[in-house]
């Protein structure tokens, strides 16, 4: 059994507003295994980037972890206080943000940038760290990383830089990576590219990966597991296969059923009406009640928790019912 | 019930309450300081409009002048009297009324100076924009030029002439427009240049590019479209304008190049009263100038408060 | 290929290329010749009423040059767009330029810059019919705003309130009502429903099939997004680097595509049933 490299249980986070409680993450909980890529996937304002941020204790003020706990490798980082976080950050948690251009420093070149953040994290001296510096960039592949070393952000393509990003998050060999949204501003050959690298640096290291992304298509292609979130709350959880080709909660089923596809000539898109709630209007019992076609009494009344079996779960009460038939 | 409910539905002056509920409003009621300079600008404001009306004498009328009066100290002294406040100067002028009618004159002047120059930068600042290219260049070269001509400069320039198209106007008339035309003429650069930025980032949105779908005349969208979305800045600028614009008139008024002695400005008041301060009738001097410093202060505050405030990247 | 109709709206070797060569005083001093940028090289297609075109490419193929041109809003260095044998690119006098305007509309990308964000919605909608006189008067203009918000799926209360107000998709409903108060007959669609939602999406693209059936629209679409493209386009071009490279069908296009660069995109996409396939194998 492989180790659980990170461990959510119960995260809650709250924004206290002049006018109100914001809750923008109500009892989410999943894990992600050593080699594994986990995909935390949602539409926008359902809190995908939000959990990347609560685990990285970079939510925005007033924003605030009000619940739950986060474990890196069987120990608690919810609670640190922001020096002893900046020390996890980097060295055990890597990040990949979405637009490589803002994540890398212009003035400075990229071997520059590889070489202090690896002397930050570890001990080697400034030759050692040149050395890693350009096995790290051959390992995501870039050609000619000797050279290519003293070239600044500017001079690269988006696909490359991305890939230098990838390579200073693997710096100091993190147990997790986070990437939020790490293709959306790459075109579709790149973004293939960029999934085959992941892939590999997950098998060949055995990095825990948290791939956080709105396109399903994407998760399919590199995820080994997928947690699916709306309005803050875990709709379901499952290995890919399963949510893809059978989806528990009835929003995933909407959202297979809307997204178009290359292979096979769809009719007409299948629509879920309406729209997700903002954070203000959160229904209650169930949140995705008013969208969905399966609602019933108890929906409105009790929020559903996560049941189904071990490896695929999801928060609707027709799969209690299912199962207590 | 809901604890997100709407004030600009439930309150009698919706727009008012939006605007006091608003984060704008909630940031203002935060600020004690910036609270109570709103309150003492525009109570200076409304104290120099009405100033005709709620003065006790008017100063400028030589009838109501009586030279007995002349030289009194302020009324805390042993020889004053409660009915001259702050005291006369050598002509038998309250000061306390001398003052509210400077303050009238020199805030009258300002708030055209700074009109006529937000509208020359304004209009100026969306065409260079805009257009772009030769046009733009132009514009702004001029700006450039009119930057290293000081204020004062300008308006001895613009003074200059007009004495010499009409020599024989009476300085009354003509001072206080050549005031407000140096400073508009100063002023406007500021505006043209942010104004020029803001356009040239509007023009390049989708929603001008759908107004030329709809075969609109260049005018229409840059008074439309682009003017509504680019006005932002503007008010900081006006408000810390304002101030420099007073601060100009009372300079030029001071040096002599404002306006005549009839039609006295802080400025001039300030001019005037510094002959007297060594004979120890400090009071002909000090009234204005801490009107005038008061009033700049104010509204210096107000408009710092107001650009960190509508800058959404200090957030 | 026999053509047995007139096509609705031709494209006769459309071209554009940019100057982007250094300033003036740079160029004189490094004595460098002018750069230009080829965006757009002899592009040509056609489209029937009623049917939806689709432009493919990367970022950098020129695909939303060419929407430009289509459109008016950038002009063609060479070649030309006719529209029911109308030209877009020379119109004669003012009241032509009107006429044709009416006809042509682009919905954009962009849903939170597409719309002035200091108007009402219903000014944004009325607007076009009353700058390209398409109403007789203000009144008339209300009560055709509030038709079309219905159409698209709002409501006529929706008039009265400013663009922040609405979701991106709702937005780009808006921007289609819009398009369709100019009473356009085509509508280039420039990445319509790339900053939505993939349930929004779905929504806004079955909205543009059920407009075109009801009202006869002509669209060409502008899109990275293959599967979009399969779903909504009777006819595929994929360009690259400014030049078109294939021209098909989608059920020809996908089934077997005849250029390089296409077959390279279209393995490129990531499928749903990738799922499947990698779980299958155990490594991936």
């Amino acid at each position: 059994m492989t180790e659980t490299i990170l461990s959510v249980r119960n995260l809650r986070v709250e924004f206290p507003t002049r006018r109100g409680l914001l809750v923008g993450l109500d009892d989410v909980s999943f894990d992600i295994r050593a080699g594994e890529v986990l995909g935390v996937v949602g539409e926008s304002g359902a809190g995908k980037s939000m959990t990347g941020a609560a685990i990285m204790q970079q939510i925005a003020k007033p924003g605030r972890i009000a619940g739950g706990e986060i474990r890196l490798k069987g120990d608690r980082i919810d609670n640190l206080s922001p020096k002893a976080m900046e020390r996890v950050r980097g060295r055990h948690i890597g990040m990949v943000f979405q637009d490589p251009l803002t994540s890398l420093n212009p003035l400075m070149t990229v071997g520059e940038h590889l070489v202090e953040t690896i002397r930050i994290h570890t001990d080697l001296s400034r030759e050692a760290a040149r050395k890693r510096a350009i096995e790290l960039l051959d390992e995501v592949g870039i050609p000619d990383p000797q050279s290519r070393m003293l070239r600044y952000p500017h001079e690269f393509s988006g696909g490359q830089r991305q890939r230098v990003v990838i390579a200073l998050a693997l710096c100091a060999e993190p147990a997790l990576v986070i990437a939020d949204e790490p293709t959306t501003a790459l075109d579709v050959s790149i973004q293939a590219q960029i999934i085959a690298l992941i892939r590999r640096l997950c098998d060949d290291r055995g990095t825990a990966f948290m791939l956080i992304t709105h396109d399903m298509g994407m998760i399919a292609e590199t995820a080994d597991r997928v947690a699916v979130l709306y309005a803050g709350r875990v709709a379901e959880v499952g290995t890919v296969k399963d949510v893809v080709t059978q989806p528990k909660h009835p929003y995933t089923q909407g959202l297979m059923a809307a997204i178009p596809t290359l292979e096979a000539d769809v009719d007409r898109l299948r629509q879920i009406p309406g729209s997700m709630p903002g954070l203000s209007a959160i229904p209650s019992g169930c949140a995705f009640r008013p969208r969905c076609d399966f609602r019933t009494d108890i929906c409105s009344t009790s929020r559903p928790p996560l049941s189904g079996d071990a490896a695929h779960v999801a928060a609707c009460h027709l799969i209690q019912k299912e199962m207590a038939i | 019930m809901t604890p997100f409910s709407d004030p600009s539905k439930t309150s009698k002056f919706p727009r008012l309450a939006a605007l006091w509920e608003s984060d704008l409003g909630y940031d203002f009621r935060q600020s004690r300081l910036v609270m109570i300079a709103t309150v003492i600008f525009f109570l200076l404001i409304l104290a120099a409009l009405l100033a005709p009306w709620i003065a006790p004498m008017n100063p400028y009328d030589p009838a109501s002048l009586d030279i007995m009066n002349s030289s009194l100290p302020p009324a805390w002294y042993q020889d004053g009297f409660a009915a001259f406040p702050f005291g006369t100067d050598d002509q038998g002028r309250d000061m306390l009324s001398a003052t509210l009618y400077g303050l009238r004159t020199s805030i009258i002047i300002s708030i055209l100076g700074v009109a006529l120059a937000s509208v020359i930068g304004i209009t100026l600042g969306v065409i260079a924009g805009y257009f772009g290219g030769i046009i733009d260049t132009i514009i702004m070269r001029v700006a450039d030029v009119q930057l290293s001509f000081p204020a004062i400069l300008v308006a001895l320039l613009i003074d200059g002439i007009v004495h010499t198209i009409i020599p024989s106007a009476t300085r009354e008339d003509s001072a206080a427009a050549i005031i407000v035309l140096a400073i508009g003429a100063s002023f406007w650069v500021q505006y043209a240049r942010t104004i020029r930025s803001s356009t040239m980032v509007e023009k390049n949105k989708d929603y001008v590019s759908a107004a030329r779908l709809f075969a609109l005349p260049s005018t229409t969208i840059m008074v439309r479209h682009i003017i509504p979305n680019v006005m932002g800045p503007v008010l900081v600028i006006l408000t810390i304008n304002f101030g420099l614009a007073i601060i100009t008139e009372a300079t030029l008024s001071y040096l002599g190049v404002g306006l005549p002695p009839m039609q006295p400005s802080l400025g001039t008041l300030i001019r005037i009263g510094q002959e007297y301060l060594f004979s120890g009738q400090w009071w002909i001097v000090a009234v204005p100038s801490v009107a005038l410093g008061v009033l700049v202060l104010t509204i210096n505050l107000l408009g710092d408060w107001l650009r960190d405030v509508l800058n959404p990247k200090l957030r | 290929m026999t053509k047995q109709t007139k096509a609705f709206v031709e494209v006769r070797s459309l071209s554009r290329r940019f100057d982007v060569s250094k300033p003036w005083l740079n160029r004189i001093i490094e004595r460098e010749p002018r750069k230009f940028l080829n965006a757009a090289s002899d592009i040509s297609f056609s489209v029937e009423k009623g049917k939806t075109f689709a432009l493919v490419g990367e970022s950098g193929s020129g695909k939303s040059t060419v929407a430009r041109m289509l459109v008016g809003l950038l002009t063609p260095d060479s070649g030309s767009v006719t529209i029911d044998g109308r030209s877009i690119t020379q119109p004669k006098g003012r009241a032509e330029l009107r006429a044709i305007r009416s006809r042509i509309q682009m919905i954009f990308q962009d849903p939170y810059a597409s719309l002035n964000p200091r108007w009402r919605v219903g000014r944004i909608v009325a607007e076009p019919m009353l700058a390209l006189k398409l109403v007789e008067d203000v009144s008339q203009a209300e009560a055709e705003t509030a038709k079309l918000l219905e159409l698209v799926g709002l409501s006529r209360e929706d008039m009265g309130r400013f663009p922040h107000e609405f979701s991106g998709g709702q937005r780009q409903r808006i921007a289609i009502a819009r398009a369709l108060a100019a009473k356009a007959e085509f509508i280039v669609c420039d990445e319509p429903t790339s900053a939505l939602d993939v349930s929004v999406q779905a929504q806004i693209l079955n909205l543009m099939r059920d407009l075109q059936k009801e009202l006869s629209l002509t669209y060409v679409l502008i899109s990275h997004n293959l599967a979009v493209v399969r779903y909504m386009a009777d006819m595929i071009g994929v360009m690259h680097y400014g030049k078109m490279v294939e021209m098909q069908p989608p059920s020809l296009l996908f089934a077997a595509p005849k250029d390089d660069y296409t077959r390279m995109l279209i393995d490129a996409v990531p499928q749903m049933s990738a799922a499947v396939r990698r779980s299958a194998s155990g490594t991936n």
